[in-house]
């Protein structure tokens, strides 16, 4: 037990931990508590039905646990307007919609850093090709982010800076606060990928006063295919649709239409409403098991993993020494072997699920000569035990 | 990509139950494909497969999984040999069994890797020279022939009336005199086998029968009391025939055709026979007991020849 937090109470709301698994591969995915389970049950079972579009029974019901759920995700980050808060499948589509939507000019240019995930590189790239600029800030060796390197290359050209909030790769969390004042400066906005940060800390985006905010709800304890693009109310009047079709208009003739309010005018076609609903749950849980007990629950469990195999000169470990400045990952190789073996190897032994390669984030590990490494990423349901067992079976590796 | 040309087979004969596998086949085909053209295999199914066997020795001793993991190729390799050398053994068995019945071949010598003990070929052993260069046996004594005096073509049969395989081949014998009745008789030699309780005695005691005009029914009776053969039951065997029960009595006691005996034994010894059941059909050898086809194949092969 730390702190106040049980993590062996939690523990017991998810009913895959039954099985005899060690489960490190919540950067990827996190496992379900049976309440977000349930809620997803319920809509199948009890009012499954469109919202926005009928009048009856379970349409209505729809519609209320549909704003029941955006409203809990407005509160999971504190924005100020359910309006600011769009459902989408995942952090890609989010990130995606910001980048087909905004009218750049000619010579603008986009800030990301050296280390995004290729949801957030791959938009911006296809967007260089149509003459807009894509300046890369560098990281440094300890994984953090040269924000000198950020200070120069930021200009009035920049329209947007687009950057992790915490790292897939090595956990490592960007000043967002502090990247977004040199963009005030600038007038540029800011959108964060929180797709890793989102599962694990309190975002407050009034406080972070970012423009933009993608993360995704199957890292965090919701259903996959469930996404949130948060906006500013400012920034999304001025962004023009971008899928459009169903229930993004309300009213159209065969020459024109007329487009919906915030924010379902970003969310074209019929919802995955259970999944929407479904994410609402998870936002509900995660806030009642409080952001700040999850966020130091998986440092401390990182901690004692890092304490453990950091000394040992055959491991190297991503960013920096120290676990607190790397939240719940632990991203490291083993020299002279592959990592594909070695998170292979812990997943046959012991059960122990971890990923090994790029994380999608092939650029920095091409830019670096480094082929992958292997990521375990803790969460609010991991213990001290299992952190230990894999130090075990690390280490029966290091001895082959 | 070595453990990948096994892995192709395995997973494609598992592809035809499971979706699963064919995803496996095809990844296994592309390894290997990618590999003769000299270019990295994409589906790493070879690593996979290290990192798990590593993984599950990994339980047992970290020196283990590292033998295997730092020896994959090496392994790898011998795992492969030992599998084409299964194959190879595999269809020479398969061969054997659709041409002789059995996998071992016509005769007990050749090694069959789907019968490893030989269990289904066996004869009772004795101590001789199974490379004796004399290999086939010829028609000589007076022992009896069974069926058609004037058939075509004899087998010879070394045989032991204690012989639990000798008498397993005996349906096979009826069988085979039957198909090609008139055509083919048999002569049965006593070979006496030291090791076999009342062997010896069997052999005298038909010996001694046929001097009364029943050796046919002597013969059959003693295979079908093989398991309670004694010296009060082949008196027995003899009354129950309508024998001279004093004349066989004074025979068997006198060992009157001990020559007999040994001197069929010897001729079997002569000609490389190794173990009982062993029949000649004129050159070519059968070894143990064997079913009808494997008969017919040589029979008919020998009926064909000129002069039959």
């Amino acid at each position: 037990m730390f702190f106040d937090y049980n993590a062996e109470k939690t523990r017991k709301d998810f009913p895959i931990l039954e099985k005899p698994i060690v489960y490190f591969d919540n950067a990827c995915m996190s496992l379900k508590p049976i309440q977000v389970i349930d809620k997803i049950n319920e809509y199948y079972k009890e009012y499954t039905a469109c919202a926005g579009r009928s009048a009856h029974r379970f349409a209505s019901r729809v519609e209320e646990e549909v704003d029941k759920s955006r409203n809990e995700v407005r509160k999971f980050i504190n924005a100020g307007s359910a309006k600011e808060i769009i459902f989408t499948r995942n952090t890609t589509e989010g990130i995606n919609l910001v980048a087909n939507c905004l009218e750049f000019e000619n010579g603008d240019n986009i800030i990301i850093s050296d280390k995004e995930h290729n949801s957030n590189l791959i938009p911006w790239l296809k967007l260089s090709k149509k003459g807009i600029k894509v300046l890369i800030v560098a990281t440094k060796e300890d994984g953090t982010l040269d924000m000198e390197d950020l200070k120069s290359k930021i200009d009035e050209k920049t329209k947007l800076v687009s950057i992790v909030f915490t790292s897939n790769v090595d956990g490592v969390v960007n000043p967002i606060k502090e990247i977004v004042k040199i963009c005030r400066k600038n007038g540029s906005l800011v959108l964060v990928d929180g797709a890793q940060a989102a599962p694990s800390m309190n975002i407050d985006v009034k406080s972070l006063d970012v423009d933009f905010l993608a993360f995704s709800g199957h890292k965090m304890l919701g259903p996959t295919g469930t996404g949130i693009l948060y906006g500013k109310e400012k920034a999304l009047e001025n962004l023009p649709q971008f899928i459009v079709g169903g229930e993004t208009v309300t009213d159209s003739t065969h020459e024109s239409y007329n487009m919906e309010e915030l924010p379902m005018r970003f969310e074209a076609g019929l919802q995955d409403y259970a999944g929407i609903i479904g994410l609402g749950e998870a936002c509900k849980y995660l806030k009642r098991i409080g952001m700040d007990h999850i966020s130091k629950h998986e440092i401390k469990l990182n901690e004692i993993i890092t304490e453990k195999l950091i000394s040992n000169p055959r491991i190297s470990v991503l960013g920096p020494k120290e676990a607190k400045k790397r939240s719940g990952i632990f991203s490291f190789n083993i020299k002279g072997m592959n990592a594909l073996d070695i998170s292979k190897m812990l997943d046959v032994s012991k059960g122990i699920m971890t990923r090994a390669g790029m994380h999608c984030v092939h650029s920095w590990f091409n830019k670096r000569r480094i082929n992958g490494s292997v990521r375990a990423s803790l969460y609010l349901y991991n213990t001290e035990e299992e952190c230990n067992l894999f130090v075990n079976e690390v280490e029966k590796i290091l001895r082959m | 990509m070595v453990l990948c040309i096994i892995a192709l087979p395995v997973f494609a004969i598992l592809g035809i139950f499971s979706v699963k596998y064919r995803k496996l086949t095809l990844d296994s085909l592309d390894c290997i494909f990618r590999t003769v053209t000299f270019r990295k295999c994409r589906s790493s199914l070879d690593d996979r497969i290290k990192s798990y066997m590593a993984g599950k020795t990994l339980k047992v001793s970290p020196v283990l999984s590292g033998v295997i993991y730092k020896n994959y190729k090496l392994i790898s390799w011998i795992i492969l040999i030992i599998f084409l050398w299964s194959i190879y053994g595999t269809s020479v068995g398969i061969y054997n069994y659709a041409q002789y019945g059995n996998c071992n071949g016509p005769s007990d010598t050749g090694f069959c890797m789907l019968d490893p003990t030989g269990q289904n070929t066996k004869t009772s052993e004795i101590e001789v020279d199974k490379q004796s260069k004399v290999i086939y046996a010829k028609l000589e004594g007076d022992d009896p022939i069974i069926g058609n005096k004037n058939a075509e073509l004899t087998i010879i049969e070394f045989g032991c009336y204690a012989c639990p395989y000798t008498k397993k081949a005996e349906p096979t014998v009826k069988e085979v005199l039957d198909y090609y009745k008139g055509k083919v008789n048999l002569q049965f030699k006593t070979f006496y086998i030291p090791h076999h309780n009342m062997s010896y005695r069997s052999a005298l005691a038909a010996n001694c029968a046929q001097e009364q005009g029943k050796y046919i029914e002597y013969h059959n009776s003693l295979f079908e009391n093989q398991e309670q053969l004694n010296e009060a039951l082949l008196h027995e065997l003899a009354n129950n025939l309508g024998m001279n029960i004093t004349k066989f009595d004074e025979c068997l006691l006198a060992e009157k055709y001990k020559n007999e005996v040994e001197s069929d034994t010897l001729a079997g010894v002569h000609a490389g026979v190794a173990g009982t059941p062993t029949f000649f059909v004129n050159e070519q050898k059968i070894v143990g007991p064997k079913p009808l086809r494997t008969f017919k194949t040589i029979i008919d092969e020998e009926l064909k020849k000129p002069g039959k």
